[in-house]
């Protein structure tokens, strides 16, 4: 190979790096969704057709990050069979005078759960508008995974927190509006 | 005759001189070694810079409590208390130890090894006239000053809410590095910096290869070619498969901090433990593209000087190959502590243990190549000597923190801190003053002070050791890194640290000192100083070597 | 020479040093105040146990060479390049010790994921909130009008001069105003969570340390075998006031930790406070540390 074709594709290789490291992103997120990394929770649309007499206890972590929310679990904490279904609820409260957009990062603890803890229905998958005063009632469906008792290593769940933090969503345009005022400012 | 390297008037005996003025020498130079030349003045001029800060360092940490550094910050400031400066030194250190990170790694080792002592070796060692991209080559070097430019830059201006420059580690983990933690202008300079030191060192890699692959002499064998050749194109290939995985890490933070993408928020469902993913991948083969070079050059010197041929050749060449390659499979021991499966630490234990061996083989090769010599324990084999035991140390250390569980004991703890800088402070600077030392009178066509050399070096030993071995202590006590001002329990060891430093600073006097006297007395240096067991094609020629070499390609049998 | 005492006493660890604070001189590890923690310490006292002869051998296979293979004492080179054999053992060898190390390393992994078999009853609950540049602790299941109790846990020094009142004794940079109190002998559940940038839950005497990382929460336990007071520091660079974010738990007996609850849910965290000083004073152990 002569030297410029030679420079050429040792160049294409490091735009295919660069490019893998873009795909990284939708990579990792089916990564963290197929394993359960960080605690990453499953989704499913159907219920599993055995309940196990294994109990869990299921303790709920409500946290707001940046917006002015009240918001908490109804009830703290559940003890539901493994591969029984059932419906927890949060409250949440705008206590501010306006409408905010906002949307909730979620995971479980212990992160090895993550696979396991499979929703059915869940607030948090878009954004919404949480009107001035407002206070709703926001409901999560979920089971827990009959094969976790295959696992050996999950013996030792006997409880599983899931989590809530609730972020202001910004859209892009709002970001331009503030890098403009940081421009001007200077 | 009056030799200088450093003046073009040597080129006079040139048979196929032409004459060009310092400016079109030094500013548009297309000639490898004169490119050499200018990263390892660079390299040296920046190695300053960051010496300097760690000097700040230590400072700082000689004794409990802020104090000195409170007098670097605030100039100028009508009526600036006390307690204000306490406040503004706090970020201005967090902002010291960045950029002491980030210089050393980007500014020093790299433009020294991989620029410097790569450029002027690779096409000579493998017979070839010139690097493959002579034109691209200039524009790799020229890039740097540029980079470091915006690096200092950004160090001036305002990083957030706590004050000036970009306060949040060479790791740069956002959320800190992101609006939430630096708001100002400063970490998106640092990122333009980043990027352009990075496109720097593509390019530079993409010459090497190219160069080692195309343009070696007839004979010149793979399995033939110096095994400093060897290591830089491992080098090369970490830099064109890593380096770019920074870039888009860095220009994903770009875009979150300034156009509302929220690759690393989690507002907008991101995770900043993939920016830590995405850092590591290219931090670690890091590691490794600072150290390679440092085990070709250390591999060329220890046979020399033994007056042997290198023990096991393939076996060092295929090592540094494997060393190259588990590097990319083990980025996560640097995250250990960020909330992981334990399966997945387990693979990244035994990924990670799992380079001792090839690391062993060079040790141990080096110790054989030894075994038997006949060896002149001349300055530069004082420092790859000094390499061999010093790296060592660093990774039996770094085995002891490759175990996950013990890491969650030592992980951001003084430990680690005491660790890489015995492998890259104590590994890859010694071999920086091995090659210096064994090429100086090559490059430059001047002899050097040996005595005066050798004092450098005893003081630089002592130095490094007393600064970082009780490091170690200090990391298992639990003090963690990045610390502006300690606990009570703290400051025995931190002050032995910063009493070794003060070895380390005439060390560097020693340094200037060997350089100066060798250009005042300029006594003419022989083609080859260290005899028939200098083996490479640098020592077939003069020194320094003329401007154009090998206009008639050189046969290796 | 002070410190040589200093640093022998830490060696062997003497009863009076046992809580978790940074002895000045120190070698080794803080004393161990849970079995997490005791496992480490001797897991790593393996390791010393092999890298300590590997150093000490690759010096003196180098004090040889220099000695015997000197251009003086060795005028005539050899030759050789290669020994297969020496080149097989020199990577078994390492190997072998690797999967000896490995062993045990992955032993004290897999102990430490997996959470102690006790009834959730007795289990303590905290959630540590890193914010900069302090700690809230949430008593996730000691609830008062619907909200679980939660307070913040603030430096008492910043390195500033003119320290507040009272405090001259508590340890510089490690004290807080408010610790998290834990009873003794019993599993705690720490939940870990950040409101701004990455911090790092962390204490030495217990080996532990784990993120806190804005929109995840991220867990880990301990089970504190003593009593007293243990310090940790944020372990992830946080920005201006890192150094300054103190970790400090205060270990008691189960009748103590129901009395210093009683007055917290009474929510009186200056009666809480001056309970915690009481106690501290009748224990001589432990202000002997402190001092």
């Amino acid at each position: 190979m002569n030297k410029n074709m030679l420079g050429a594709s040792i160049a294409g290789v490091a735009v295919a790096m660069l490019g893998l490291a873009f795909a990284s992103k939708p990579l990792y997120d089916t990564f963290c969704k197929v394993t359960g990394f960080g605690g990453t929770t499953q989704d499913a649309t159907e219920r599993p057709d055995d309940i196990l007499d294994r109990q869990i206890t299921v303790r709920l972590d409500a946290n707001v990050a940046d917006v002015p929310f009240e918001f908490r679990p109804v009830d703290r904490m559940t003890t539901l069979n493994v591969g029984a279904t059932e419906l927890i609820q949060f409250e949440l409260t705008n206590t501010s005078d306006v409408p905010v957009r906002a949307m909730a990062s979620y995971n479980v603890t212990p992160h090895k759960a993550g696979p396991y803890f499979t929703k059915l229905e869940c607030f948090c998958y878009d954004e919404q508008v949480y009107q001035p005063g407002e206070t709703i009632t926001l409901p999560v469906i979920f089971f827990i995974n009959p094969l976790i008792d295959e696992e050996p290593q999950l013996d030792d769940v006997r409880t599983i927190t899931l989590s809530y933090t609730f972020y202001r969503a910004d859209d892009g345009n709002e970001s331009l509006a503030s890098l403009g005022d940081l421009v001007s400012e200077h | 005759m009056p030799m200088d390297a450093i003046t073009p008037a040597d080129e006079l005996h040139h048979e196929d001189d032409h004459k060009i003025g310092f400016i079109q020498r030094w500013f548009f130079s297309t000639n490898h070694k004169d490119i050499g030349t200018l990263y390892l003045i660079a390299a040296i001029i920046f190695g300053l810079v960051g010496t300097f800060l760690s000097g700040l360092i230590r400072m700082e940490l000689a004794a409990p409590e802020i104090g000195p550094l409170t007098h670097f910050v605030l100039w100028g400031v009508e009526g600036a208390t006390q307690a204000e400066k306490i406040e503004a030194a706090k970020h201005f250190y967090n902002t010291v130890i960045t950029y002491h990170g980030l210089i050393m790694i980007f500014f020093m080792v790299m433009p020294a090894l991989i620029g410097g002592f790569g450029n002027w070796f690779v096409p000579i060692m493998i017979g070839a006239p010139d690097m493959a991209f002579p034109r691209m080559n200039n524009i790799s070097f020229w890039l740097l000053p540029a980079a470091f430019l915006l690096a200092v830059v950004s160090m001036l201006v305002p990083g957030g809410p706590s004050g000036n420059g970009f306060g949040g580690g060479w790791v740069l983990y956002p959320p800190l590095s992101s609006t939430t933690g630096h708001p100002g202008p400063s970490m998106d300079l640092l990122i333009l910096s980043l990027h352009i030191a990075g496109i720097s060192s593509i390019l530079g890699a993409i010459n090497f290869i190219v160069t080692i692959l195309n343009m070696r002499a007839p004979g010149m064998t793979i399995h033939k070619m110096p095994l400093f050749v060897w290591a830089m194109l491992i080098t090369a290939f970490l830099l064109v498969l890593s380096l770019p995985v920074l870039a888009g890490a860095l220009t994903m933070l770009l875009t979150d901090r300034n156009f509302g993408t929220t690759f690393f928020d989690p507002a907008g469902g991101g995770d900043p433990i993939m920016f830590q993913h995405l850092f590591w991948f290219f931090g670690h083969p890091e590691v490794y593209i600072m150290i390679l070079p440092a085990f070709g050059i250390v591999s060329h010197i220890v046979s020399t000087f033994s007056k042997k041929p290198v023990f096991g050749y393939l076996g060092m060449a295929y090592a540094m190959a494997s060393i190259g390659f588990i590097g990319f499979v083990v980025w996560a021991h640097h995250m250990y502590t960020v909330g992981m499966n334990v399966d997945l630490k387990a693979y990244f234990v035994a990924a990670t243990m799992i380079i001792a061996v090839p690391t062993g083989i060079k040790i141990f090769s080096w110790i054989a190549t030894m075994w038997g010599g006949s060896i002149e324990f001349k300055v530069p084999m004082l420092w790859a000597i000094g390499f061999i035991f010093l790296f060592t140390v660093g990774g039996v250390t770094g085995v002891v923190l490759a175990n996950a569980g013990v890491d969650h004991a030592l992980h951001d703890t003084y430990y680690v801190v005491a660790h890489f800088h015995y492998v890259l402070s104590l590994g890859a600077v010694f071999a920086l003053f091995a090659g210096w030392f064994y090429w100086y009178e090559k490059m430059f066509g001047i002899k050097y002070n040996g005595f005066l050399a050798g004092i450098q070096f005893w003081l630089m030993f002592i130095g490094a050791n007393v600064v970082f071995f009780p490091q170690h202590f200090l990391g298992l006590q639990g003090m963690p890194r990045r610390y502006i001002d300690y606990a009570d329990g703290f400051v025995l060891w931190n002050q032995v640290s910063s009493f070794g430093y003060l070895f380390i600073l005439a060390s560097l006097f020693f340094f200037f000192a060997v350089v100066i006297e060798s250009v005042v007395r300029r006594r003419k240096a022989d083609a080859n100083p260290w005899g028939e067991y200098a083996t490479t094609l640098e020592w077939t020629l003069p020194s320094p070597p003329p401007f154009h070499q090998f206009n008639e390609l050189p046969k290796v049998k | 020479m002070r410190w040589i005492a200093v640093a022998l006493l830490s060696l062997l660890s003497l009863p009076a040093m046992a809580d978790g604070v940074p002895v000045d001189g120190a070698l080794g590890f803080q004393p161990a105040a849970s079995p997490l923690m005791e496992e480490i310490t001797s897991f790593h006292n393996i390791l010393l146990w092999i890298i300590i002869p590997v150093t000490i051998f690759v010096l003196a296979l180098l004090i040889i060479v220099v000695v015997k293979y000197n251009a003086k004492a060795n005028k005539v080179p050899s030759k050789f390049s290669h020994n297969t054999m020496i080149e097989i053992v020199w990577t078994l060898v390492p190997v072998i010790i690797l999967l000896f190390i490995a062993f045990f390393s992955f032993r004290l992994l897999y102990l430490g994921d997996v959470f102690p078999d006790v009834d959730e009853a007795e289990v303590v609950n905290v959630k540590a909130q890193g914010n900069q540049w302090n700690w809230t602790y949430t008593y996730t299941d000691v609830i008062v009008d619907d909200y679980p109790v939660e307070f913040v846990s603030n430096p008492i020094h910043r390195g500033l001069p003119g320290e507040p009142e009272g405090t001259a004794d508590a340890p510089r940079n490690l004290a807080v105003d408010l610790p998290m109190v834990v009873p003794v002998d019993t599993v705690v559940r720490v939940q870990t969570a950040a409101s701004d940038v990455i911090h790092s839950f962390a204490v030495p005497a217990f080996g532990i340390k784990t993120d806190a990382v804005p929109g995840r929460l991220n867990e880990l336990w301990f089970l504190a075998n003593e009593t007293g007071t243990f310090y940790g520091q944020c372990s992830e660079l946080c920005g201006k006031d890192h150094a300054f974010m103190p970790i400090e738990i205060r270990v008691v007996t189960q009748a103590q930790y129901e009395a210093w609850l009683e007055r917290v849910t009474g929510n009186s965290v200056e009666d809480a406070r001056q309970y915690l000083a009481e106690i501290t004073n009748e224990s001589p152990v432990q202000l002997a540390s402190v001092q």
